[in-house]
């Protein structure tokens, strides 16, 4: 689907924001990616529907290369991306209209802008706020909106850059429930987080430092790695408490430690074989 | 002298259709020097309870005072010290000198007087001098938000009150603002923090406020919070509680991964014993 070959990237300042990226985002995947502030992620998210380019290497979407200005609104249409602060993507008076803007600059009819708005609200569950302004919802709403302005143009990828870092808790997992739904229905999703808990289950996971992929894999084996913490992560408290009970002997299985009561439970059952 | 709020009841948008109750009887005391934490969802009134106490709001009915003072008056006002939650969104200023020397200038300190605050307050923060040349916004979100905290710091209060201080930080940035604050505590300053961060926060904890639909439930120590299986809970004590819940008597002020692993081998080993 997105195919990056040898891409480095500076800022105007000289700051190399990515140096040398091979990386392959295959279709239906859902991709975490992480790393600490300033280790290129985000930069990384911007080459990937080509808001930015790369200066070498190439990046492309199904064939069509970012450095092709003829080819973006095809890019455009194909990846959508999302990124931290929601006030600042809202373009609309009402969330019927900002969400009508995407397909509007597709050209589309007014017949088939009507049909992607009601899809995009219906998949994010937004229906009853269609008439209000974007600015008067919450946090997590406001990310929903965004979400779904972006659906509103179906695109068949969608990039997520931190967008629960500002959110509180549990509107953050509400948000990230309503994208893994998007993924099972099909959606390619690459999700930039610094927040591990999020990546329990993606199906790969790339970490980021200083522009570079310094680890990659299965949740499982990225979140044991050793190094981790070098590279400006912190491991949930659960997974550190689970790996010093290994070498206890106490194995708690990865997916039992998805939730503290599923954790609390393996133990018991540890307990009772004692 | 604390700052003590009697009988607080805060509505937003009064006497208009969209009337919205915020907060309602709230009794609290924050003692100096103490480190508060502020719990509850989202929509609860935590951020409200900040408003109030350094005069942003005024209680609709019932009282705050702070040290005896109102809040709205101006040595009231230097006594709290207040930081948003977006740090960017409390800059203003060319370099981070003149950021932090805002404050204290309008106060009408001296320059020399200025000059020493400012310092004082970088130090603080564990910032180097050689950022006080830097443009604001050329900063990370860590080194930013210890440009809020330091400019709050500069009028020395006895109170610092934030909201979501490590919320969109990275976990090197989030350590960087619970050590500078662990720092702040220990030279006596209040910090009173909203939070939803509790495997950050926590540990720094002496007293928690919980609030749940504009009211205080729970008001008190840290251990006690735990004992009476409040939520929010930090991940590891999460754990500890359905372990309880499940007949194996562990220790509920247990909220570390170090302090759990001591835990869980005491009471694998009891069991061994028991068994034998």
């Amino acid at each position: 689907m997105i195919r990056l070959e040898e891409v480095s990237y500076s800022y105007p300042d000289g700051t190399p924001a990515l140096e040398n990226i091979n990386l392959t985002v295959k279709k239906g995947e859902f991709l975490g990616i992480i790393g600490k502030n300033g280790s290129g992620k985000s930069t990384l998210a911007l080459q990937l529907n080509g808001l930015l380019k790369p200066q070498t290497g190439r990046v492309k979407i199904r064939g069509m290369d970012t450095r092709d200005p003829s080819k973006l609104p095809g890019i455009r249409k194909l990846v959508g991306v999302v990124f931290q602060n929601p006030e600042t993507q809202f373009v609309g008076r009402t969330i019927e209209e900002d969400l009508a803007f995407g397909p509007e600059n597709l050209c589309l009819p007014p017949v088939e802008i009507k049909k992607c708005v009601d899809m995009a609200l219906a998949e994010t569950g937004l229906q009853k706020y269609k008439y209000r302004s974007p600015k008067t919802l919450s946090g997590g709403q406001g990310q929903c909106v965004a979400l779904a302005g972006i659906l509103a143009m179906s695109p068949e990828c969608l990039i997520f850059d931190e967008i629960t870092s500002m959110l509180d808790p549990e509107s953050g997992k509400a948000v990230l429930e309503t994208i893994k739904k998007l993924h099972k229905k099909g959606k390619t999703v690459v999700y930039i987080t610094h927040n591990l808990e999020e990546l329990y289950d993606a199906d790969r996971i790339i970490v980021m430092e200083k522009g570079k992929i310094r680890l990659e894999g299965e949740p499982e084996s990225v979140f044991s790695n050793p190094s981790l913490q070098a590279l400006g992560l912190a491991l949930p408290s659960v997974i550190e408490l689970a790996e010093l009970l290994k070498t206890h002997g106490m194995v708690i299985p990865w997916e039992k430690t998805f939730s503290p009561k599923s954790f609390a439970e393996e133990l018991c059952r540890l307990f009772l074989k004692t | 002298m604390p700052i003590i709020l009697e009988n607080v009841s805060f509505s937003y948008s009064r006497k208009t259709p969209l009337e919205t109750l915020a907060l309602r009887d709230i009794n609290l005391r924050i003692e100096k020097g103490e480190f508060v934490g502020i719990l509850g969802e989202k929509g609860a009134g935590k951020s409200t309870l900040t408003k109030l106490l350094n005069g942003l709001l005024k209680p609709e009915t019932g009282t705050v005072r702070v040290d005896g003072l109102d809040p709205s008056l101006r040595e009231a006002k230097r006594r709290i010290g207040m930081v948003f939650q977006q740090a960017a969104d409390q800059l203003f200023c060319k370099s981070v000198y003149e950021e932090i020397a805002f404050g204290p200038q309008n106060f009408g300190y001296s320059k020399k007087e200025t000059e020493e605050r400012v310092y004082e307050a970088i130090k603080a923060v564990s910032l180097d001098h050689s950022i006080l040349s830097r443009d604001p916004f050329s900063l990370s979100g860590g080194e930013m938000q210890r440009v809020a905290i330091a400019s709050a710091l500069a009028l020395r209060p006895d109170y610092l009150v934030l909201d979501e201080p490590i919320t969109g930080l990275d976990p090197v940035g989030k350590k960087e603002i619970l050590d500078a604050l662990k720092k702040v505590k220990d030279m006596g300053t209040a910090v009173v923090t909203v939070t939803h961060n509790l495997k950050g926060f926590f540990p720094l904890l002496e007293k928690i406020v919980l609030i749940k639909e504009g009211r205080i439930v729970f008001q008190g120590s840290r251990e006690n919070y735990l004992r009476k299986d409040c939520v929010p809970l930090p991940p590891i004590a999460s754990i500890m509680k359905e372990l309880r819940a499940r007949g194996i008597p562990v220790n509920p002020e247990v909220f570390t991964v170090e302090d759990a692993l001591e835990e869980i081998l005491r009471v694998k080993f009891a069991l061994e014993k028991e068994k034998q």
